[in-house]
Formats: C-alpha cells, structure tokens, sequence
C-alpha cells in the first residue's frame, strides 16, 4: 500500500520519514517531489566496466543552467536526504520533465529501507536538456512493507553528492574469495 | 504491500515465493538479487516491424565479458528462475549498474502472478559497457495483492532464455 500526501506528512512530523529540507508545498496528493542539487558527476572514459573503478569528474550546475546531452550519463543527486526505517521508498521523474524526455533513474527506482542519503540520480535525456539547480525533477513514493524490518547497511549509506558505480568492490570480493 | 528481505526468505522455505538457486547473501532489505545469464540476444539494427519476425544475432557472453554498445537493443535472461503464484514480482536493475548506464528492462517492471522463469532482460545502455556474464545485476521484488488470483497462462510464461517479442 502507497502513503497519501497527508500520510507522508504525519509520519514526516512523526520522525519515521526523513526528507530534509521539507516543504509542505512539495506534498502531492501520493508522493513528495524532490529537487536536483548542486553537483553533477559523469565518467572520464568513455567505455565503462564495472570490474574497475570509473573514475568520475564534477561539475557544479551553474544557476543559468547546465545542458545534458544524449549519449553520456550524468550523474546527479537530490537536493534533500531522504530515507525511512519503516516505509519503502520508490523514486520517479515528475511527468512535466519526462515530458520532456528525462530519464531521472536507469530502471533502479526501489530505496532499500534503511538508506538515508541525498540520493544518486542516473540522468540520461533522450534530446539535450538544460537543468537549473534546485529545480522540481522527481518524485517519491512511500510503500508499506510486510514483514521483519532488517535495515540498509551497504555500501552507499550515508552518501552526500551523486556517487559514481562501486560495483568493482563486487569483483574484488570475489577474487578475494578464489 | 511490499515484501521485506526476512518475509522474502520466510516466503521462499514456504514455497510460496520461487528463486532457483536461491542464496540468501543476496537478499537486500526489501528485495533479491538477481544475476545475468550467458546467452545474449542482439536485435539487428534495423526499423522493427511488430508484425515481422525478427532476425536476433544470439550468441554466449565470453568470459572476458561483452561490450554492449549505445543505440542497440539487446535481450538478455536472468540466471534465476523466479516467480510467485502468491505475490506480485516487480523486476528492476541494481543502483550500481543504473548508475553506469545499463537499462535492464524498458518500462516492462511488472511481472504476472504464477509466471515463473528465467526473465528475459530488455537492455540497452547510454555508454559502451562491458557486461560479464553471472554478475549481479539487478533485483526482484515480491508484492502481495488484493483480490482472487488468476494464474498466468501466457506465451512468455516457461521461457527460460531471453525470450524474443512474440507481438506479430
């Protein structure tokens, strides 16, 4: 089941949402819309592999507007953290930028429950778009979960700013265990 | 409602909840991981007619792995059979492989109650990536629903290599 705005609201003043900063006027009738922060990320190589490192280079998002073109992923984040210990967040575009033809997440939209962070957006336009900072560009839902609550304990807890892959650390585990 | 990570393993022993193999270090909070299989399909890079049949180039990832390229559609598969005649799956890749580009389905999330199998994986990245096959790539959530089940008895339902478009 998906929490109301009113919902979200309640269990945001009960201290069993996170969202910081928090303004009522980003509530909708079944989300919260989010805002883009200052910093985008995108990679230096051109190919990727996630069995080493990608190292990332950043850009801070001018207040005239920076534009993103198709073809590279850009890695942004929330203006707000966000997180829950006893709801499920699941993250979208807002309609108005998918209209425009903005991806805000590549097909990884569930939040493990127990993950406080100014989330990692995977931005990827399918025309060149110009993003502002602070702009309105996704929303979060809340989902009621079934079930013995065991928290988020992994790698990207805690994160502030996008942050690039770490799926390498998957590999060099692996190798440690040959 | 959701499924956390203790009800999906609660759910598994019950048999009410399929993931074939199954292992437990790949439960997350609320949610299972899931890896790539090895066969590869690649769409020819041509207008697609939904009526027409169409010519896949399907090959085997090798073990150095495969650079998947922009601009091409490829399907790949699941290692795991999974399924449920009980709860609702919802397919979706892994935060840290969204965040080097690979899409790994195309608006296509949600799974039918009782289809159980090896899921076929509609990728395409923004970037070259290089794609290893048994790697983790992606995680299956589990949904209870409201109402009398109907199990699915569709076309897609016991495929177990990346099933191609059976649209025409």
């Amino acid at each position: 089941m998906i929490l109301t705005g009113s919902e979200i609201l309640k269990e945001w003043q009960a201290g069993r949402i996170d969202i910081r900063p928090f303004n009522h006027d980003q509530v909708n009738p079944n989300s919260y819309d989010f805002r883009l922060g200052p910093i985008i990320k995108t990679y230096i190589n051109y190919i990727l592999d996630p069995s080493l490192p990608n190292p990332t280079v950043e850009t801070i998002i001018p207040e005239s507007g920076l534009i993103l073109q198709p073809g590279r992923i850009y890695l942004g984040h929330t203006l707000e953290i966000m997180g829950s210990d006893h709801y499920v967040p699941i993250i979208r575009g807002k309609s108005s930028t998918a209209r425009l033809g903005l991806f805000i997440h590549v097909t990884s939209d569930l939040i493990d429950i127990g993950s406080h962070n100014q989330w990692t957006l995977q931005l990827n336009p399918v025309q060149p778009i110009k993003l502002y900072p602070n702009m309105r560009i996704g929303q979060v839902t809340f989902w009621k979960v079934i079930g013995e609550i065991t928290l988020y304990k992994g790698k990207y807890q805690g994160s502030m700013g996008p942050y690039g892959s770490l799926i390498h650390l998957d590999f060099e585990e692996k190798k440690l265990k040959v | 409602m959701i499924l956390t990570g203790s009800e999906i393993r609660q759910e598994v022993k019950n048999g009410r909840i399929f993931v074939e193999p199954f292992n437990e270090t790949c439960l997350n909070p609320n949610s299972y991981n899931y890896h790539l299989g090895k066969r590869i399909k690649i769409a020819p890079l041509e207008v697609i007619d939904p009526k027409q049949k169409m010519a896949w180039n399907e090959i085997e990832i090798p073990e150095e792995g495969l650079i998947l390229q922009p601009n091409y559609l490829y399907l790949g598969h699941t290692l795991e059979k999974i399924g449920s005649s009980y709860f609702v799956t919802s397919l979706i890749g892994r935060s840290s492989i969204g965040r080097l580009g690979l899409y790994l389905q195309l608006s296509a999330d949600l799974g039918q109650l009782g289809a159980i199998h090896r899921w076929t994986l509609e990728m395409t990245v923004i970037q070259p990536l290089r794609i290893y096959k048994g790697m983790i790539v992606g995680q299956v959530s589990f949904w209870k629903p409201i109402g009398k089940i109907i199990s699915y008895n569709g076309e897609y339902g016991n495929v177990s290599t990346p099933g191609e478009s059976k649209i025409f």
